[in-house]
């Protein structure tokens, strides 16, 4: 686990550790994210408070990448309803929303040759955020303003990390 | 490596060291005072030299030994099915291996396509926001 209190992304620096031969399920964590991206690198609002991190995958099947990103998905969204009494919706493929509005999304990049070099996924969970920016206030939304108190990232971190090795291991087998 | 000869040759009061070495069965290097030289089979297996700006583009590296690219897969393909979002060089453009030349978006992830060889971006078959098949050639290489 390599832990930043400021990053430009844990997606960017996965990649580059993993290309560097970072073993798989190597994990990076900021506290906040200076460039955050997800898809088609739309910026991701990541201040303190937030859980960032990004986890470089054991050399998988593309197939199997797919399906583990969507399980990814479910996975967090079942961490939020084990731990909390909130009802998250999964936005397929990438989005986890509570009350429609977003709280966490994953994404997962591959570097490919003639083969998959390496693989990581990106989760970002809006968990002890107190407010959007004016843009986002109508759809996004974290776990501290849905519950009205902080939550435990460690915790959730650990959860949805031992989560995608379970859901990994079924699905490569 | 398999198979290396030393030798040292007096050329009037110089003298070289020289060390040659196949390094794989179409490659030859020639060490003389620490440059190195490389030298291939042509299709008629007559021995060439290996293209300097190959050399410069870094085709050829001491890393671990000595790797050796520069005759390898001279067309970049897609892997997957999906839609290009970025195209990241251009013709005539300098790739080292490993460097990213595009990004496919397919089956819900983005992938960084990656030259696996150095050289020069010969042409440039795709535009961002286009749909392309698995194994269509993106970019070619000189």
């Amino acid at each position: 686990m390599e832990k930043f209190k400021t990053i430009s992304s844990t997606n960017q620096k996965a990649k580059e550790l993993a290309k560097k031969g970072a073993g798989p399920w190597t994990v990076i964590m900021a506290e906040e994210q200076k460039a955050g991206y997800g898809k088609e690198k739309v910026f991701w609002f990541s201040p303190k408070g937030g859980l960032y991190f990004s986890v470089i995958l054991p050399k998988s099947q593309i197939e199997d990448l797919q399906t583990l990103t969507i399980l990814a998905a479910f996975i967090v969204a079942k961490t939020i309803k084990d731990n909390f009494s909130l009802e998250p919706l999964i936005k397929l493929p990438n989005d986890v929303l509570i009350n429609q509005m977003k709280v966490a999304g994953v994404l997962t990049e591959n570097i490919i040759g003639k083969e998959i070099k390496a693989s990581v996924m990106g989760i970002g969970l809006n968990t002890n955020i107190d407010a959007f920016p004016k843009e986002l206030e109508n759809i996004a939304t974290s776990l501290k303003m849905e519950l009205g108190k902080e939550v435990d990232n460690e915790k959730i971190l650990e959860q949805i990390l031992r989560g995608l090795k379970e859901q990994l291991k079924t699905i490569s087998q | 490596m398999k198979n290396n000869m030393q030798t040292e040759i007096k050329i009037k009061d110089k003298t070289y060291r020289i060390d040659i070495a196949e390094m794989e069965e179409d490659l030859l290097r020639v060490k003389v005072n620490n440059r190195n030289y490389f030298f291939t089979k042509n299709k008629s297996g007559e021995l060439i030299s290996v293209d300097p700006n190959l050399y410069a583009a870094g085709a050829v590296s001491e890393e671990n030994g000595i790797i050796y690219e520069a005759l390898a897969e001279k067309e970049i393909k897609s892997p997957i099915a999906g839609v290009i979002s970025s195209v990241d060089v251009k013709k005539g453009s300098k790739v080292k291996s490993g460097q990213k030349v595009a990004t496919l978006i397919a089956m819900k992830m983005e992938n960084e396509i990656i030259a696996e060889t150095a050289g020069i971006i010969k042409e440039v078959r795709v535009k961002e926001k286009q749909f392309v098949n698995s194994g269509e050639i993106l970019i070619t290489l000189e």
